[in-house]
C-alpha cells in the first residue's frame, strides 16, 4: 500500500501536465474536436487524486492533513472539484489551464516532500480538527479561486482596454462572469474559512482550556482573516467594482496566505503541521 | 478498390458564381423555385444527347451562386447540350459564356460541391448559410425523384464533410458582420446580455440596423435619443423603449450598460467630463460604448475612464477583418477533410455507382459472350450464321444490361433497396468487386 501511495503521489504531477496540455490545446485553438473533453479528462484526474489521499489516509492512519505538503495536495485537489462544477455548469473551459496549472504548483511542491510514517498523534483522528482543517483548506481554496479569477479578470480588462483580441480574449470569461467568481469566491472562502477556525478554537479550548490561546499563528491568522473580511465588507458597501475589487481581492489574498506562510515559517507556535 | 479514375465518377457541374460573375449577371442567370422545377422536369424526361441520358439533377441557386449538379454518364457530352438549353430557357446568354461558366468533372466536382458546403467557396468564409440551402436545394430535386444514387451519396457525405469541418475547424467560427462584432464585444464584457439596457444615440438607419442584433439577443430595453425628439420617439416605439433629446442624454445614460452612437454631429456628443459624472453616479458599474458616427460622436479620452469600453468604427472593422483572417487560415484543416471525404467518395463509387455496376455487369457478360462464340466457332467452323448469332446474343446482353439498369434506376432513391440490388447483382454473376 505504502509503495502505491508513494507511486501514485510522484505520479500526479504527471498527470496533472497532462491534463494542462489538453487545456492548452483547447486555449491555443489547435484542436476543436478536444474541447468537450476536458471535463472528462478532469474528472479522471479528479478521481485518481482522490484515490491518492485515500491511500495517504490507510497508509498514515489518519486524514492526510498533518503536514504543510498533505495541506497542498487536499487545496489542490479541491481546487479542481470546485473548478470542474464551474465548468460543468458554464461550459466555460478558457480559464482551465490557469487554474490547473497554479493546482499544478501547489501539487508538485507537495508530491515530492511527503512523508510516509504512521501518524501518531491522537489529536488528528478527531473529528472536530477533520472539520477544522478541510474547512479551513475549503476556504483557502475558494479564496485561491477567487483570486485566480481576479487575476483573469485584469487580464481580460486589459485586452479589452487594448484591444488583444487574440486567441487569449477568446478563451478567457466574461469580465461579469470573472468579477462575480471573484466575489462569491471570496465570500464563500470568508465563510468556510471562519467556520474552521472557530472549530480550531473550539478545539483548543478543549484541550488546552484555552478559547483564545496565546500563540502568534492562531492571532495572525484571525486578524488576517478579521482583516480579509473587513475588506470584503467596506468593498461591498462602496460598492466597488471591476479592476478595484479585483486589486483588492488579490491584495487579500497576498497577505493572507504569504503572511500566513511567513508566520508558520518564522514564528515558533504550538500550531504546528507536524 | 479505394482508387477509382475520375472519369468514373460520372458526376459534372455547371456554375455561375461570385468568383466569375458580377451580382447583375448573376441575378439573370439565377432561377426560382418553379423556374427550377421546369428544368428539372425538362432534363430528367426529355433530355437526351447522342443517347446519353441524364441520370439525376440538383439545382443549386442562390445570390451568389447558380449551380447544376448533373449525374450521367458522360457529363462532358451532357453539359454543352445543358448549357444550351439554359440559354433558351432563361432567354440568358450569359449561360454559353465561357468566361462566367465554369464546368467541372468528376472528382473536381465532387470536391467543389464539398467546398460550397462546408463554406470554402463562400463568398465570405465559412459562412453557414449554404448549408441550409444545399439542403432545400437537395430536399426539392429529391422531391422531384430527380435525384440518383450517386447525388444521394454526394449530398449524404457533403452533410458529414459539413460537420467535421464545423465539428473540427475554426472555419465558421468569430463574427464577420461589424454590427454584430459589437454585440460579440458586449458579450464579453457582460456575459449574458439579457438584463442589459441599449441606448442609440442618433435615430438614423445606423443605429436602428446595429440594435436590431442586439433586440436579437433579448436585450431588456433599447432607449433613444436624438436631437428631434419625434424621430427619437418613432425609432424607440418600435424596439418597445423610452425616447430622450440630446439635452437629456445625461438621464438616459445613467440607466444604459450599452451605448450605440451614431449622430451627424461634428462635436462631440458624449464628452469626457460628462461620462466621468456618470460612471461616479453608476457606481463604476461598465459601460461599453459604440462609436458608429463619422466624425466620432465620443470622446476617445473617456477610454482611459476605469470600467468604461469605448470602441469606434475602425475597432470593429479590425475584429472583423481579424476573424476572417483566423477563418482563412483553417481552409487547408478543412480541405484536409474534404479531400478525406473525396476518397470516401471515389470508393463508393467504386463499388456502388450506376455507371460502375452497369460498367461490370457488361464487361462480365461480354466476357460471357466472347467465350461461348469461341467455343462455338471452335465446334462448328463451318457455321454461317456467327455474325447473325454474334449480333442476337449481343442484344440480348444488351436487354439483361438494361433491365438492370431500370431497376438500380427504380431503386436510386431508397440506399438500402439499392444496396440490395447491387449485392444481388454482384453475388448472382459472381463479379468481383475488386476488378
Amino acid at each position: 500500500m505504502k509503495v502505491a501511495s508513494q507511486t501514485l503521489s510522484y505520479l500526479l504531477p504527471i498527470l496533472y501536465l497532462a491534463v494542462i496540455y489538453i487545456y492548452y490545446i483547447i486555449f491555443t485553438g489547435k484542436k476543436k474536436s478536444w474541447t468537450h473533453k476536458t471535463t472528462l479528462f478532469l474528472g479522471i484526474l479528479l478521481i485518481i487524486h482522490g484515490i491518492d489521499i485515500g491511500l495517504r489516509h490507510a497508509v498514515l492512519k489518519s486524514i492526510p492533513l498533518s503536514t504543510i505538503h498533505d495541506a497542498l495536495s487536499f487545496l489542490a485537489f479541491s481546487i479542481l472539484f470546485v473548478y470542474m462544477i464551474i465548468e460543468l455548469r458554464l461550459k466555460i473551459r478558457g480559464s482551465g489551464i490557469f487554474i490547473l496549472f497554479f493546482a499544478f504548483i501547489l501539487e508538485l511542491i507537495s508530491s515530492f516532500n511527503l512523508s510516509w510514517e504512521v501518524e501518531t498523534n491522537e489529536l488528528l483522528t478527531s473529528p472536530t480538527f477533520a472539520l477544522h482543517a478541510s474547512l479551513s483548506i475549503m476556504g483557502y481554496t475558494a479564496m485561491s479561486l477567487s483570486t485566480l479569477y481576479a487575476i483573469m479578470y485584469i487580464i481580460q480588462n486589459h485586452n479589452l482596454k487594448k484591444r488583444n483580441l487574440g486567441k487569449l480574449f477568446n478563451q478567457l470569461p466574461a469580465l461579469s462572469f470573472l468579477e462575480k467568481m471573484s466575489i462569491q469566491s471570496a465570500f464563500i472562502g470568508i465563510i468556510l474559512l471562519g467556520i474552521g477556525l472557530l472549530l480550531g478554537h473550539i478545539q483548543a479550548e478543549a484541550i488546552m482550556g484555552e478559547f483564545w490561546p496565546n500563540d502568534m499563528k492562531v492571532i495572525a491568522t484571525d486578524i488576517v482573516w478579521a482583516l480579509y473580511l473587513t475588506g470584503y465588507i467596506i468593498a461591498q458597501y462602496l460598492r466597488l467594482h471591476g479592476k478595484k475589487m479585483a486589486y483588492l481581492s488579490i491584495a487579500g489574498y497576498f497577505i493572507l496566505v504569504v503572511g500566513g506562510f511567513m508566520i508558520v515559517y518564522l514564528t515558533e507556535t504550538f500550531h504546528e503541521f507536524n | 478498390m479505394g482508387d477509382i479514375q475520375d472519369s468514373h465518377i460520372a458526376l459534372g457541374v455547371l456554375g455561375v458564381s461570385h468568383k466569375t460573375a458580377s451580382v447583375e449577371i448573376r441575378e439573370l442567370v439565377s432561377l426560382n423555385e418553379e423556374e427550377q422545377k421546369g428544368i428539372i422536369k425538362k432534363i430528367t424526361e426529355d433530355f437526351d444527347v447522342n443517347g446519353i441520358e441524364v441520370q439525376g439533377i440538383l439545382i443549386l441557386s442562390t445570390c451568389n451562386r447558380t449551380e447544376f449538379y448533373i449525374s450521367a454518364e458522360k457529363p462532358d457530352i451532357i453539359l454543352p447540350a445543358l448549357k444550351q438549353m439554359l440559354a433558351t430557357y432563361k432567354k440568358c446568354p450569359y449561360y454559353t459564356d465561357g468566361n462566367i461558366t465554369y464546368e467541372k468533372f468528376g472528382s473536381d466536382a465532387v470536391s467543389h460541391f464539398y467546398n460550397v458546403i462546408c463554406g470554402i467557396d463562400s463568398q465570405i468564409v465559412g459562412e453557414m448559410q449554404i448549408t441550409g440551402q444545399v439542403k432545400d436545394c437537395y430536399n426539392f430535386a429529391h422531391h422531384l425523384d430527380a435525384t440518383d444514387a450517386v447525388l444521394n451519396k454526394l449530398y449524404n457525405f457533403g452533410m458529414q464533410v459539413k460537420k467535421k469541418v464545423r465539428n473540427e475547424t475554426f472555419l465558421s467560427d468569430g463574427t464577420v458582420s461589424v454590427s454584430f462584432a459589437g454585440v460579440e464585444l458586449a458579450r464579453k464584457i457582460f456575459g449574458d446580455l439579457a438584463d442589459k439596457r441599449i441606448l442609440l444615440v442618433g435615430a438614423g438607419k445606423t443605429a436602428e440596423l446595429a440594435a436590431v442584433h442586439f433586440l436579437e439577443n433579448n436585450v431588456k430595453a433599447i432607449n433613444v435619443a436624438n436631437r428631434t425628439l419625434s424621430k427619437a420617439e418613432e425609432l424607440a416605439k418600435k424596439f418597445g423603449g423610452k425616447a430622450f433629446t440630446l439635452g437629456e442624454l445625461n438621464t438616459a445614460l445613467e440607466e444604459t450598460d450599452i451605448v450605440i452612437s451614431a449622430t451627424s454631429s461634428d462635436n462631440y456628443v458624449i464628452t469626457n467630463s460628462m461620462m466621468k459624472e456618470i460612471i461616479r453616479k453608476k457606481y463604476y458599474e461598465s459601460i461599453f460604448l459604440i462609436d458608429l458616427a463619422i466624425p466620432r460622436d465620443i470622446d476617445p479620452k473617456i477610454e482611459d475612464l476605469n470600467n468604461v469600453y469605448l470602441y469606434n468604427l475602425d475597432d470593429l472593422n479590425g475584429i472583423v477583418e481579424q476573424n476572417l483572417e483566423k477563418r482563412r487560415m483553417e481552409i487547408p484543416k478543412a480541405s484536409k477533410i474534404v479531400e478525406e471525404y473525396l476518397d470516401e467518395f471515389k470508393s463508393w463509387v467504386s463499388t456502388n455507382s450506376m455507371a460502375t455496376i452497369i460498367g461490370k455487369l457488361k464487361s462480365h457478360f461480354e466476357k460471357l459472350h466472347h467465350n461461348e462464340m469461341n467455343r462455338m466457332r471452335k465446334q462448328f467452323p463451318e457455321n454461317g450464321y456467327q455474325k447473325e448469332l454474334d449480333n442476337y446474343t449481343q442484344n440480348v446482353i444488351n436487354k439483361l444490361v438494361r433491365q438492370h439498369m431500370k431497376s438500380l434506376k427504380k431503386n436510386a432513391g431508397d440506399p438500402e433497396k439499392y444496396k440490395q440490388h447491387i449485392d444481388l447483382i454482384y453475388n448472382l454473376y459472381e463479379i468481383d468487386l475488386d476488378k
